[in-house]
């Protein structure tokens, strides 16, 4: 246990300058679009009233209220969510793959440490999680931050207060990343998790028997699929409508979290039997 | 002792092992030698568990290693352990804080042998110098066992006579070593034993004062004979 | 202390002959302390355990005593001291007269040569 948060500290301090450098990327990005976008909406109304001497009731017709829901959409503050998940989907091949690669094999080091070598595993999975965590939670901070901007410089007759709720709700893709009720956080992280679970024993196959092991990996993740769904499968061809929703929800639980251990299980056999320097 | 037993091991269809046989004693330096690609380095990844084997047994005082294991056998490979951004020192305290048998004096003391310093950049180091904090590292463990992969390759003259003043020393004392090296011509009189690879076996192992003293040859003079044929 | 090893001759006879031209030279005297075994393996740059092998042949030769824990030394007996002169002597000899009896040189030539170049070799 002390090993495992000796290394899972270790991993994040290797990764923390590249997370600051995406979180400063957030802030600025996002803040810049509020102020960008209050400023653009305003000069437009602006020009709409004193130099073509429209009203206000007609300019708000037309161009509507300023909200977060017109920020929400725009590249300023979508580009850096993008890059984020991006980047971390990234990570979660190039967390084992660095070790392996270049003048030092840091990997060598990991597998000889007097500590079991799934926690290494466990650390690196961890801090895929906690840096997913942390980009959410800062995207939550960050709403009622630009909320009280976009207030401060939009004057209230013109625009429209959201709250959070709604903020996330005003954009369809946002719903996965920031789940409404805790079931919803639970399927979406749940899964997500446990993906990355998957995602790791396939490159430890790839690790442990390379050309052929990306094949395996393949397999692995196919049947790790398929073994998910069945429940859904069951439900939808076998005996279609036969269960309630919430006799096939604890059923995809259980059977996620039977992935999630098979997936363990298994990455702790390559670890310790078939890993290749 | 380490007691290798009949070990094999098979890269796609290429056997590199074939039934790989020799044992290594604690305060003895063992140097495996062969021309390059005989799987020297298979052979120590395979001690250590680093890489599986097809069939065989490898003991370590008897028992077959484990993850405590690793606090009394230790490899030193040919490319350095460590994180290119971290110091020396970053280095010397990952040690400190995940082996027990990290002794922290003798670190100190190899670190002052090298005449390196502490806050010295891993990245910015010569090869030759990355070779002596490889060796340090492994060397700062209080282990029973040292495996060594070309520690004298590709490196300038300097550093090879530091490392091989090393052997020499307190440092290594009653330790058991096991090296690989292609080039056993600088360091015939260092060894202990040798055992001669070739072609996935072992051809000839035996001891490198016995061959001078019984066959008035040089280790070179058998491997030469061994080659020949 | 450099030596050059040769590599087919067993390193702990040539660490003993060393030793004994040392005695023979009188850069060791008797019943002078010797380097312990690491020490003399990391200054000859030889194996510790031929180090010690060759130690071992030199106490049963009564070149070197140990008394307890203290680090070793050079013998005191003279008799030994003495062998160990007329042993190189003679070996060096020896070694000169099978080199030089196939060429089939009368001894008073030989010997004049030999008084000459130690001579001049002393003058330089």
């Amino acid at each position: 246990m002390k090993n495992y948060i000796k290394l899972f500290n270790f991993e994040l301090g290797r990764f923390l300058k590249f997370y600051l450098i995406l979180i400063a990327i957030t802030i600025v990005s996002q803040i810049t679009g509020v102020i960008v976008s209050s400023r653009s909406y305003l000069s437009d109304a602006n020009e709409f009233i004193y130099v073509n001497q429209g009203s206000m009731e007609s300019f708000l017709e037309q161009y509507g209220q300023m909200s977060m829901h017109n920020i929400t959409r725009t590249l300023w503050f979508l580009g850096p969510i993008a890059l984020c998940v991006v980047t971390l989907l990234i990570y979660i091949f190039f967390i084992w793959y660095r070790d392996w690669f270049g003048k030092n094999t840091f990997i060598y080091r990991l597998l000889m440490l007097p500590t079991a070598r799934m926690n290494v595993y466990l650390a690196k999975a961890s801090t895929i999680f906690l840096m997913v965590l942390g980009l959410i939670s800062l995207q939550l901070v960050l709403i009622p931050i630009e909320g009280t901007i976009l207030q401060s410089m939009v004057p209230v007759d013109f625009r429209l207060d959201m709250s959070i709720q709604e903020v996330i709700g005003s954009f369809d893709y946002f719903g996965i990343l920031v789940p409404y009720s805790f079931t919803q956080f639970i399927i979406h992280y749940g899964i997500g998790f446990m993906a990355v679970f998957i995602v790791f024993t396939a490159i430890l196959f790839e690790r442990s028997f390379r050309l052929k092991g990306i094949v395996l990996g393949i397999v692995y993740i196919a049947i790790s699929v398929v073994i998910f769904i069945s429940p859904l499968l069951v439900d939808a061809f076998l005996v279609p409508n036969y269960f309630y929703a919430i006799e096939l929800f604890v059923m995809e639980i259980v059977v996620g979290l039977l992935v999630i251990a098979g997936s363990i299980w298994m990455s702790n056999y390559l670890l310790n039997r078939k890993i290749r320097i | 002792m380490i007691e290798v037993k009949e070990i094999t091991k098979k890269f796609g269809l290429k056997q590199v092992l074939k039934g790989v046989s020799f044992t290594a004693n604690k305060g003895e330096i063992t140097c495996l030698i062969g021309i390059n690609g005989v799987g020297k380095t298979t052979i120590m990844n395979a001690i250590m568990n680093l890489t599986p084997i097809n069939s065989g047994e490898i003991l370590i005082d008897g028992e077959k290693l484990r993850k405590e294991s690793y606090e009394k056998i230790t490899f030193i490979p040919d490319a350095i352990t460590m994180l290119p951004q971290m110091t020396i020192g970053d280095a010397m305290q990952f040690m400190k804080d995940f082996y027990k048998s990290w002794n922290q004096k003798r670190a100190a003391e190899l670190l002052s042998f090298f005449k390196l310093k502490e806050d010295e950049r891993i990245s910015n180091l010569s090869k030759g110098n990355t070779a002596k904090v490889n060796l340090l590292l492994g060397l700062g463990l209080d282990v029973d066992y040292l495996l060594m992969d070309e520690p004298f390759s590709g490196i300038d003259i300097f550093s090879r006579e530091q490392i091989a003043d090393v052997f020499t020393s307190h440092l290594v004392e009653d330790r058991g070593v096991i090296i690989t090296t292609h080039e056993i011509n600088d360091i015939e009189h260092l060894i202990d034993k040798v055992v001669i690879l070739d072609n996935g076996v072992v051809v000839k192992s035996f001891n490198a004062e016995g061959v001078r003293e019984n066959e008035g040859k040089s280790v070179v003079d058998v491997m030469r004979e061994v080659y020949k044929q | 202390m450099a030596v050059t090893f040769n590599k087919r001759d067993p390193v702990y006879v040539q660490v003993i002959r060393h030793f004994k031209e040392q005695i023979a030279t009188g850069n060791l005297e008797a019943g002078q302390e010797i380097p312990s075994r690491r020490e003399l393996a990391n200054k000859l740059k030889i194996n510790p355990n031929t180090a010690q092998r060759a130690y071992k042949e030199m106490e049963e030769e009564g070149l070197i005593f140990t008394e307890g824990n203290n680090p070793s030394k050079i013998t005191k007996d003279e008799k030994v001291i003495g062998n160990v002169r007329d042993e190189l002597i003679l070996e060096a000899v020896n070694s000169f007269v099978d080199a030089i009896r196939p060429i089939n040189v009368p001894l008073d030539e030989v010997v004049g040569l030999i008084k000459e170049k130690y001579t001049d070799k002393d003058g330089k």
